[in-house]
């Protein structure tokens, strides 16, 4: 009897398993994307989320202004614009470009969504960024002007960010379950804990995208599980989810292309500028020299990303080679740490979260080159959430390694409550400068003086650039390359016509 | 019979209010606030108190503690802080993937767990127990991630017949729906036969040495009869014990499990709400577990009754 029913549930499940084959995920016009963690919500103007804005931002809703794939400014909402002065703005916008509920977008909408971001009840995440603006004034259906109270080098910057996308009111109240913008994609559903789905908006102001009829964004957050769903055609692309210790064997499998580039994030060594020894200049100075940025690359990061020598990152127009400003050189980090009173190095703990494994994996090789030069790094593993609580808000750490992915965060050093606690009056005074001077030569001066002061104080050290790595199937076409903005376009992208 | 069960349900009701309690107050000792974390590391300080104060995060513990039982008493457990909708939806929103799957995966354990178990204590100390432990052995040492992606990469990457993850939803089809658990409910009932393997062997050993067995055996009834008739209903008292600990393990198995085949289910949600510190999800769905826990036990104690009538409940 018993063996009557193992067989019994044996063929059960091989005909529940073999009933009918999976439909593949590929087929023309679709897309299925991994998406590594569900957003909190789907309202920009809620979270600074990069999981909302990476399936949001350009996708369904757009700014004026937009960061193209080169990470150069270009018109979006906005045919053009125009100032005199730099302090009005004048924006012309794009004539019969329609909200996905079917109403025009006008220029009353910009105003109601720049007012509603700097109104204290509605919680903006980026309040700050529109700070400057002193008036809007709406001169007619496609024309508005922004006056602003002060000269704002950033201001077109952070016209073009997901904080400033353009939305309809009605549709206020809704938009944290149901986004509704001008994007190339309008959102269909939103499975909680599987996938959100866009499809193709056939309204689109941008004629001719975008190319793709429907795109799935599934929530797969285990690196081995998106592995496994690449493998077995049930997602088309991973952009995200992937790190370097991933994409070695698929890179020798035919079946994918793995696509390599530059982001705006620059991994770090953070010190505590505020607690001994760090504070000391020539400590901070021996810890670029004593750490083997090189090795740090090879062995977190299988080679891949670029090592960095100062903040700014190779996407920004003022980036300057810094490298080698400071290079590997152990000897001369021990005379430093002599110098400064410790011949024999001293302990330090620095403190990682495995929810970015590749900063335990970089902590691992700093911590071996540092003990060459006497400093003993005793790493401690703590779950994200009190990393961002302790670290982050609290700056209770020696030592921690992360990475920031936002784009011209330079001003975070001109902040001296920021965890590095760097405070320096000279480095503030140059960011200070830099954003009321809008000549592009003068601005890229300060630019550079400010890279080069933060080498010789060494508030941090500067690691690599974290580098874009996503993976998909062959044929698919037109993904970015660079990650310039916090954002996946997809308008752009699709599947090369079978051969 | 009827004291007894006002007996269960009053300690139903406290294990409820200590679990509840236990849970509200070890996800605010853990450093890291919600909103914090929502914020990352972008937000400024300003927005960040703005946030704790709209999240209602900077009232008394106690106040906090008070409200949140007074709704989960009328039945409203509260907002999610990263979704904004009611917890309680949202809880019964992973519910048609945890159930069947918990359920599946039992129905795979008790399928594979008795007929092993009454084979191996039949052939006692001989190859097919001794086979049959091993097996056992392995199962409880394999880690359920693993076997998961075992199964994954032969079943779904090698061979193709099955996704290697998500969830279409019911809505699609009672097929896909079922294909989409199976390899789930595998990983997750076989790792739990393990277990159950050697509750019943020993159960059923204990069994064929009593006296009755030895007299159905010379009243010269077939071997078939004696085991399935007189030996194996009498061996199911320790069965059904461990196989009820085991249902609330399942649940434990189902986070891990979840998050390898991106099903989501109730242990998904519980981990995200953890790393995400979305209290109110935290606690509803302690709470929610608890409950199931304490009545699958109540089941169980019910169970005996039916399984052996010389049990009362006086």
């Amino acid at each position: 009897m018993n063996r009557r029913i193992v067989v019994a549930m044996l063929c059960a499940v091989l005909l529940l398993a073999g009933a009918g084959g999976e439909t593949p995920a590929q087929s023309p016009g679709r897309l299925i994307v991994q998406s590594q963690t569900e957003p909190p919500g789907l309202d920009m103007t809620a979270t600074p989320a990069t999981a909302t804005s990476g399936i949001v931002f350009y996708n369904v809703q757009e700014s004026l202004v937009k960061v193209d794939r080169h990470g150069k400014l270009v018109p979006s909402l906005a045919e053009r614009w125009h100032t005199a002065d730099n302090r009005n703005y004048t924006f012309f916008l794009k004539k019969g470009v329609r909200f996905h509920n079917g109403r025009e977008m006008k220029a009353a909408d910009v105003k109601y969504c720049f007012e509603r971001a700097l109104n204290p009840e509605t919680k903006h995440p980026y309040a700050k960024d529109y700070e400057a603006i002193g008036d809007i004034i709406v001169k007619d259906d496609y024309t508005v002007t922004f006056a602003l109270k002060t000269v704002n080098a950033n201001f077109l910057q952070n016209v073009a960010r997901a904080g400033a996308s353009i939305y309809p009111r009605e549709t206020v109240d809704t938009m944290k379950s149901h986004p509704v913008g001008t994007g190339p994609f309008r959102f269909e559903e939103w499975v909680r804990g599987d996938r959100v789905v866009l499809v193709k908006n056939g309204d689109y102001h941008v004629k001719g995208l975008p190319k793709l009829e429907r795109v799935t964004f599934r929530f797969v957050t285990d690196p081995n599980a998106v592995l496994a769903a690449l493998k077995a055609g049930d997602v088309d692309a991973s952009l995200f989810g992937l790190g370097p210790e991933h994409v070695q064997d698929l890179q020798k499998d035919a079946r994918f292309q793995v696509i390599t580039g530059d982001t705006t994030n620059d991994v770090i060594l953070a010190m505590n500028n505020s607690r001994k020894p760090y504070g000391d200049v020539r400590v901070r100075r021996a810890m670029t020299y004593g750490v083997n940025k090189a090795d740090v690359l090879k062995g977190a990061m299988f080679g891949m990303g670029k090592i960095l020598g100062t903040n700014v990152d190779p996407l920004n127009p003022y980036y300057v080679d810094l490298s080698k400003a400071m290079p590997y050189d152990p000897a001369r980090a021990k005379k430093l740490l002599a110098e400064a009173g410790y011949p024999n190095g001293f302990d330090s703990v620095l403190k990682v979260s495995p929810q970015y494994d590749y900063t335990v994996r970089s902590g691992q090789v700093v911590a071996d080159s540092l003990k060459k030069i006497g400093v003993n790094v005793k790493i401690e593993q703590i779950e994200w959430g009190q990393w961002i609580a302790r670290v982050f808000r609290e700056a209770d750490y020696d030592l921690t390694i992360i990475g920031h992915a936002e784009a011209w965060d330079i001003k975070n050093y001109a902040n001296a409550k920021y965890y590095y606690r760097y405070d320096s009056a000279k480095f503030q005074d140059l960011f200070n400068k830099s954003e009321v001077t809008v000549d592009d030569k003068a601005r890229r001066e300060i630019y550079v003086d400010m890279q080069k002061l933060l080498v010789e104080d060494a508030p941090v050290v500067w690691l690599f650039m974290h580098p874009r790595l996503a993976v998909t199937k062959k044929g698919l076409q037109g993904l970015w390359k660079d990650l310039p903005a916090s954002a996946n376009d997809l308008s752009e992208v699709s599947w090369a016509p079978a051969k | 019979m009827r004291r007894y069960v006002a007996r269960r349900i009053a300690a139903l009701v406290a294990t409820l209010v200590f679990v509840s309690a236990l849970v509200f107050v070890v996800v605010r000792v853990l450093p890291g606030d919600p909103a914090s974390i929502m914020l990352g590391t972008e937000g400024s300080p300003e927005a960040l108190a703005r946030l704790r104060d709209a999240m209602g995060l900077n009232r008394p513990l106690p106040v906090q503690y008070a409200e949140w039982m007074g709704g989960a008493l009328r039945g409203d457990l509260g907002r999610s802080l990263q979704y904004d909708v009611p917890v309680g939806a949202l809880i019964v929103s992973r519910l048609p993937v945890t159930l069947p799957l918990a359920l599946l995966a039992a129905l795979f354990m008790a399928a594979a767990a008795l007929p092993l178990g009454v084979y191996a204590a039949t052939h006692h100390r001989r190859a097919g127990d001794y086979a049959a432990m091993i097996l056992s052995q392995v199962g409880i040492s394999v880690p359920q991630f693993w076997s998961g992606l075992l199964l994954i990469l032969f079943f779904s990457v090698h061979l193709g017949w099955v996704r290697s993850g998500g969830f279409e939803g019911w809505s699609s089809g009672v097929g896909p729906a079922l294909r989409s658990l199976l390899l789930p409910a595998i990983a997750l009932g076989l790792f739990q036969a393990a277990v159950l393997v050697r509750a019943t062997r020993s159960a059923v050993l204990d069994v064929l040495r009593e006296d009755y067995v030895r007299t159905a055996r010379a009243k010269g009834l077939g071997e078939a009869r004696v085991v399935g008739v007189h030996t194996f209903r009498n061996a199911l008292i320790p069965v059904v014990t461990v196989a009820g600990i085991q249902l609330g393990q399942l649940m434990a198995g189902a986070i891990v499990l979840e998050s390898v085949f991106a099903l989501p289910g109730l242990g998904r949600l519980a981990l995200g709400a953890i790393s995400a510190r979305d209290l109110p999800v935290v606690q509803g769905v302690a709470l929610f577990v608890a409950s199931s826990i304490v009545v699958i036990n109540f089941a169980v104690d019910l169970a005996y009754g039916v399984l052996d009538p010389r049990i009362r409940y006086e």
